[in-house]
């Protein structure tokens, strides 16, 4: 029994979801129905839905080679956050000199913003020579500081008996890693797979610099071509944009729940 | 075995596998259906077929639109165009010196599907 009537608060948080959802709605039924953005008064319901358009976007661009980019880009992305940000994450739950520093200094470094380092990101890239290959496009995404202590607050919430109970046992460090605590912190990475991937899927600046041929580029930047060269196809365009943004939906869909608990397992305390 | 289980039927492998037998259902029905065959019948404003009408396909593209291939109606005003290659075509008819339609777009779901218009072209102002 609760001492205020809750239906207020579920009142608002419909309106707010109705509010933040409305564009979505909107991006789809333009890329369904190709009605100009600009039509007033605009139809609420789609008109004549069609999906023509998506075909249209389809052979505009290379759509496959585009995603395929993606695809791997974000692939090694998730795979590179998973190693690095556990390892280090597991690292910062251990007990060493400076571990104090350590914290200070990656909090500090995540306020720099990415566009201040991206000179020698550049320079860096362009040294080992990974300009315009898959690798160079995902390197600056192979951590995430956040994730690292996402890592750290669900390890931090496992009980230190099982990880004593499992050395005196004589089991090494790296299997305690991988046999004990990535199981029982699903969550932590489930958003670890949901964060570096939507960040690495939606990531346009990076691969805008690095990307020289055509051949290379991911959706973010062949949206931005397709923007570029085709200004009046309203249908089109939005259909593109949404398939740009399918995936990322689907991945967060698929792992939702384990999402919101390891962005909520680190704020809470039992 | 349990595990096995665990590990199929699992939200995110159904998902997955629903897409991958979508896709491979649809690969199979464009495979049966990429003939680039495009058949229709050309009409008068009274509604009676149209014998020796020109039609001619056009691709439309974002920005132009390019003649691709034409052809001559038969005695019962009907067309057939074969291989065009191409999801999006403007079909137009005319009687030269005597009639003309308007533009039919023809929007395809993949490149060279077939398919049978399912009204025919009017030529307007034709005896």
């Amino acid at each position: 029994m609760h001492r205020y009537p809750r239906w207020p608060i579920h009142l608002i948080l419909v309106i707010v979801s109705f509010v933040m959802l409305v564009p979505f709605y909107w991006v789809i039924k333009t890329s369904i129905t190709g009605e100009n953005i600009f039509n007033y008064p605009p139809s609420l319901w789609p008109v004549d839905p069609q999906p023509f358009f998506y075909v249209d976007a389809w052979y505009a661009i290379p759509f496959p080679r585009f995603f395929l980019n993606s695809v791997i880009v974000a692939g090694m992305a998730i795979v590179a956050n998973l190693i690095i940000n556990a390892a280090a994450g597991f690292a910062l739950t251990k007990s060493f000199p400076g571990k104090r520093w350590m914290i200070l200094l990656l909090l500090a470094c995540m306020m720099i913003p990415f566009h201040a380092t991206i000179i020698p990101a550049y320079l860096i890239t362009a040294q080992l020579g990974l300009l315009n290959t898959h690798l160079g496009l995902a390197l600056p995404a192979f951590s995430h500081i956040i994730c690292i202590f996402l890592f750290k607050a669900s390890f931090d919430a496992i009980p230190p008996s099982l990880i004593q109970a499992a050395k005196i046992d004589g089991v090494p460090e790296w299997q305690i890693l991988l046999k004990i605590m990535l199981p029982l912190a699903k969550p932590a990475v489930a958003t670890n797979i949901i964060l570096s991937f939507i960040w690495s899927w939606n990531d346009f600046l990076w691969p805008l610099i690095i990307v020289r041929d055509v051949e290379m580029q991911t959706l973010p930047l062949g949206l931005s071509t397709f923007l570029a060269y085709f200004e009046d196809t309203t249908g089109s365009l939005y259909a593109f944009c949404v398939m740009v943004l399918a995936p990322g939906l689907l991945v967060f869909f698929l792992a939702q729940k384990q999402f919101i608990e390891g962005l909520t397992s680190g704020a809470r305390k039992g | 075995m349990e595990d096995w289980k665990g590990w199929l039927l699992n939200r995110v492998t159904i998902t997955f596998g629903l897409i991958a037998v979508v896709v491979i259902a649809w690969n199979l029905y464009v495979q049966a259906h990429d003939d680039g065959i495009l058949e229709g019948q050309v009409v008068n404003e009274a509604g009676e077929p149209v014998a020796g009408a020109k039609v001619v396909l056009s691709e439309r593209t974002i920005v132009s639109m390019t003649s691709i291939a034409e052809t001559v109606t038969d005695a019962d005003g009907r067309f057939h165009f074969e291989g065009h290659d191409r999801h999006a075509l403007v079909l137009t008819a005319e009687m030269p010196d005597l009639a003309r339609s308007a533009r039919m777009e023809v929007q395809l779901y993949f490149k060279n599907q077939n398919r049978r218009l399912p009204s025919p072209i009017v030529l307007s102002g034709a005896a």
